[in-house]
């Protein structure tokens, strides 16, 4: 007798259930504004500079530099393209916060580069994961590091600076 | 003539009156009775219970929706939710594109993701070793 009464509730507490499951997701709701506020709190600005150095080692004027400021978010990536003759670099820059406060920057370097002579292509690939404070500054060689030898021949060396910082809202 | 008046007289009686008088009655027994006018509050429906307490659920949630969509008219951009182990879970009630124009808005152009910058041609780049990256501490300190 008591079935049809049963199989009744059962479709209304179903309801009821997908009603109140979303107050039962973990965690607490903070306003939007606060949410916002707590947002922009987070952002980082991650600046990237490049400059090609002469080879002289004394000479710290750049033959060339270049820079760009990006706006992020911890765990989006940025992403910057050096063109040039006969290399493309690609510099991929994810920065996470961590639990004590500082960065931990995970970098993807990819290097493009056509021999002049023969046009044979070169490819590169370097990935690293580099806990840093905030405004302490990272290096990347592309091309390598140059050392006594290369120097010797005139050769050119390429330099990436990258330095993250929390972002300010500008007054 | 006064016979074949009352000739035809009583055979139209016999042959038409009798039927024509069924088919009225049953033509008066047959027309419909006028319904009495019953207002529409007076109207009752019958319903399960089952169906009536769904409907009732469901009106009782969509009101709560409603209730809650006129009283935060900014909700759904952004939701921070601290989970119980520390993390922060942020939630976008938007797109992925939508995010994108939120840092814009923040940073203007320097919010796009990718920027590119040229090497003049005068310049030359040979690769001297592998690729290397650092702190620019631990290069200096290698340098000295």
């Amino acid at each position: 007798m008591s079935t049809p009464m049963r199989s009744g509730i059962v479709p209304l507490l179903l309801v009821l259930a997908v009603a109140h499951s979303p107050a039962q997701a973990p965690g607490t709701d903070t306003d939007p504004k606060e949410a916002l506020q707590e947002l922009l709190s987070k952002a980082l600005t991650v600046t990237v500079s490049a400059r090609v150095l002469p080879p002289d080692t004394q000479e710290e004027t750049p033959v060339w530099n270049a820079e760009s400021t990006k706006l992020t978010l911890p765990g989006r990536s940025i992403k910057v393209r050096l063109d040039g003759e006969n290399v493309r670099i690609y510099l991929i820059c994810t920065p996470y916060l961590q639990d004590d406060g500082d960065v931990l920057l995970l970098a993807q370097g990819q290097v493009w580069f056509t021999e002049s002579q023969d046009k044979e292509n070169r490819y590169f690939s370097t990935f690293y994961s580099i806990p840093v404070s905030f405004g302490e500054k990272v290096l990347f060689f592309p091309l390598g590091l140059s050392d006594a030898d290369a120097q010797q021949k005139n050769h050119f060396n390429i330099e990436v600076e990258i330095k993250i910082v929390p972002y300010e809202k500008k007054q | 003539m006064d016979e074949t008046r009352h000739l035809l007289k009583e055979e139209e009686d016999q042959q038409w009156r009798a039927p024509m008088e069924r088919v009225r009655r049953r033509i008066l027994a047959h027309v419909p009775r006028e319904r009495e006018r019953v207002s529409a509050w007076k109207r009752q429906v019958s319903l399960p219970l089952p169906v009536a307490a769904l409907a009732a659920a469901l009106l009782l949630t969509f009101g709560v929706t409603l209730a809650v969509l006129a009283t935060r008219t900014n909700m759904g951009y952004i939701r921070v939710t601290k989970a119980p182990a520390g993390g922060t879970e942020y939630q976008f009630a938007v797109p992925y594109d939508k995010v994108e124009a939120l840092l814009k808005s923040m940073g203007g152009a320097d919010a796009n993701i990718e920027s590119v910058m040229t090497i003049p041609k005068s310049v030359k780049l040979i690769p001297v070793g592998e690729p290397r990256m650092g702190k620019a501490n631990d290069f200096l300190r290698k340098k000295q």
